[in-house]
């Protein structure tokens, strides 16, 4: 019986089933058009209306705006094929979005103390964000980190102050995430957690956790004076991605970086687009080689940036999982059910945030927060009030942690998996969203693929015209944002306690530097680095080679500035 | 003759959007900008000069306003750069009157208006307080 009832089954999946009888919308057309005339008269708003990607918006969506959906093969059920409805079967009722707070500030023992007082609070994770010298791979005795050491994120030198970042945190029990934006920081710091977990003896196995590694963040959304060539950074950022698929099961080692796309200017549709552009190209390259499809695929993870435009997020987390499946299973073939699964973070739109009547933004984040959640997000940091003018105090960040608490427990929207599903809006915009996805991606590949593009300036290009219209739309008042152009604020000024970074980090770095320097076996960090150095031009992974030179306690700044003089200078485009 | 403002990122900070936009919506404006992405002081200053600029434009939102910020202001006068030197950015409010005591001739937060800005630089070049 239950074999009858599978092969009758398949019999029908087989054919394409409409989710609608077909009868039945040639009725509702005809009566729209009815209704169209007798009811609304043509009133239907004194404008054309737009989703913030320029995607035409209805003044009503009825049954036949989805005629030709089929169930099974476009929407599907939670934690089954085409996952447009989530990534795990019983979603939230199994384990709620992780309450994911970036920290970071001043020295590594500032960061843990942060960490510590979050994770007391009920985030459920550490989340860290890197200082810039850190990021741009340099040390904070460095002259090119004058100024910046500890200040928008926390210092790491070597790898004394990754153990010092996590004493006390249990690594093994909750994850870890890791801003190393930029593939060339992300090597290093990979390497120095790496070697910092087999000191203390914790098995790889059991680290779990997010670092980013995205080659765009390098060369495209972030600017600086010296840049890592694209085809560097690309093959630092699948260096990573591939020793972690043999050695840390449990880890993410990239977060394909949508969100600092958004921020630095793209619509949501180029904002997907790239950055699944980026792990087509991972993939491509992985494959080359010699990895499989299933041995990498599974652990990639992604971050998208949510907006105002509420039902065009949700729509577009849910089209980006069914486009990723596609790529998966029909481009690369992949066999494993969670290599076709899409999990991604969201952060709240910073973007967004306005710096008049800042208390309003507490209002826009707990809207996109509650999008990302009826959108399927694995985990999530709600931006504080107070970032239009400085990384959040403990005050701002204790709101938005208890923003998604609300979000957890007060609303309800948790019970039930993927509840949008089945409006004609929402089922409409999501294909639609998808569809424009999957062409902008054409658009890339049509130019060379990802990496080109960025070599050209093209990718430079369109996020700087996106960002000058956006400005010009609301310069002219028509974009309209509440308290700015639209209702400008009549308050002159918001008193705003303002986050102060300690101004010791920096010579405190310093001083552990010059004392690292002086105990350490320099012998020992030449010869690492001399490896490393003939290596880098050689088609070889480098981690092993960069976790030998970080517990010979070579510094981060002297192994990036290694790769700057072996893969050489890149002129970031000045478009 | 038109208006030359060389814009600049201060340092390392990565935010290239706002320095960017500014540069294209002054050049609407009928201004000459230079844009230079990411620099150090010295640089920003030499650049500059060389190019006969009017005024410098510093955008940095990565908090290194302070100390890059007004180096870049010491440097020029120490160098004969007398003219406008102005920054955008996420800046907090209390370092305002600071920047501007070192010679920072206005500070512009994140919802400034670019015509506001380019009505500042007009009528401060103009009127020679530059």
């Amino acid at each position: 019986m239950a074999n009858k009832q599978s092969q009758s089954n398949q019999e029908t999946l087989g054919k394409e089933q409409k989710l609608l009888n077909q009868e039945a919308i040639k009725t509702i057309e005809k009566e729209k058009e009815r209704w169209k005339e007798e009811t609304v008269k043509g009133k239907v708003g004194e404008k054309e209306y737009y989703s913030d990607s320029g995607i035409p918006i209805k003044l009503l969506y009825t049954p036949d705006d989805i005629k030709d959906l089929d169930y099974m093969e476009d929407i599907g059920f939670s934690g089954e094929a085409p996952y447009v409805r989530g990534v795990y079967p019983n979603m939230y009722r199994g384990r709620l979005f992780t309450v994911r707070q970036i920290a970071g500030f001043g020295t590594p023992e500032d960061t843990n103390q942060r960490f510590k007082f979050l994770l007391k609070n009920g985030a459920t994770g550490t989340s860290v964000v890197l200082d810039l010298p850190t990021i741009r791979g340099y040390d904070s005795d460095d002259p090119e980190a004058e100024g910046h050491v500890g200040a928008a994120g926390v210092s790491i030198d070597s790898i004394e102050d990754v153990e010092a970042l996590y004493e006390g945190i249990p690594i093994d029990e909750i994850s870890s995430n890791i801003v190393t934006h930029l593939p060339s920081t992300t090597v290093v710091i990979l390497a120095m957690f790496v070697a910092m977990a087999e000191k203390k003896g914790i098995p790889l196995e059991k680290l779990s956790g997010t670092n980013q590694n995205d080659f765009l963040m390098e060369t495209t959304v972030g600017s600086s004076l010296e840049v890592l060539p694209p085809k560097a950074s690309f093959r630092l950022q699948c260096d990573a991605i591939e020793f972690a698929s043999q050695n840390l099961p449990r880890w993410n080692p990239v977060s394909y970086n949508g969100y600092n796309l958004r921020e630095a200017g793209t619509t949501a549709v180029q904002e997907v687009a790239c950055a699944i552009a980026n792990a087509i190209a991972t993939s491509e390259e992985l494959i080359r080689r010699g990895n499989k499809i299933d041995d990498f695929a599974k652990r990639l993870s992604f971050f998208w940036n949510l907006y105002n435009d509420f039902f065009e997020e949700i729509a577009k987390c849910r089209a980006s999982r069914l486009v990723w499946h596609d790529v998966m299973k029909n481009r690369f073939n992949a066999k494993h059910p969670k290599s076709h699964l899409m999990r991604f973070h969201v952060q709240t739109a910073g973007l967004t945030l306005t710096k008049v009547e800042p208390l309003n933004n507490i209002a826009r984040a707990a809207i996109q927060g509650l999008a990302a959640v009826l959108g399927g997000a694995q985990s999530l940091h709600v931006d504080s009030f107070d970032e239009a003018y400085s990384a959040p105090t403990e005050e701002s960040a204790l709101i938005s942690i208890r923003t998604q608490q609300i979000i957890q427990t007060e609303t309800n929207v948790v019970n039930t998996v993927d509840p949008l599903a089945g409006s004609y809006f929402v089922e409409n915009l999501t294909q639609e969203m998808a569809k424009r996805i999957r062409d902008y991606i054409s658009e890339i590949e049509s130019r060379g693929g990802l990496v080109s593009v960025v070599e050209s300036g093209w990718l430079h290009r369109e996020i700087a015209d996106f960002a000058y219209q956006m400005q010009r739309d609301i310069e002219s008042g028509e974009l309209k944002i509440v308290g700015l152009n639209y209702f400008p604020s009549e308050q002159s000024k918001t008193k705003v306690e303002v986050f102060r970074y300690p101004e010791s980090a920096e010579s405190t770095q310093k001083e552990k530097l010059r004392k690292l320097r002086e105990k350490r076996d320099n012998d020992k960090v030449e010869k690492a680095l001399r490896v490393l150095r003939q290596k880098c031009h050689e088609d070889v992974n480098l981690m092993p080679y960069i976790k030998e030179a970080v517990l010979a306690y070579a510094t981060l700044g002297e192994i990036e500035e290694l790769f700057r003089e072996e893969f050489g200078l890149w002129q970031f485009p000045l478009v | 003759m038109k208006i030359k403002v060389v814009m600049s990122k201060l340092g390392l900070d990565i935010h290239w959007r706002g320095a960017l936009v500014v540069s294209r919506m002054l050049r609407d404006e009928g201004m000459e900008v230079v844009y230079l992405g990411n620099q150090f002081p010295e640089q920003i200053v030499e650049a500059a000069i060389q190019e006969g600029a009017d005024v410098i434009g510093l955008s940095t939102l990565g908090g290194n306003h302070l100390t890059l910020g007004i180096k870049v202001v010491q440097i020029a006068r120490e160098k004969g750069f007398n003219s406008l030197i102005i920054m955008g950015g996420v800046i907090p409010e209390d370092d305002i009157p600071l920047l501007k005591e070192a010679g920072i001739a206005e500070v512009f937060g994140p919802e400034t208006k670019i015509e506001n800005i380019a009505a500042f630089i007009r009528s401060h070049v103009k009127s020679g307080i530059a």
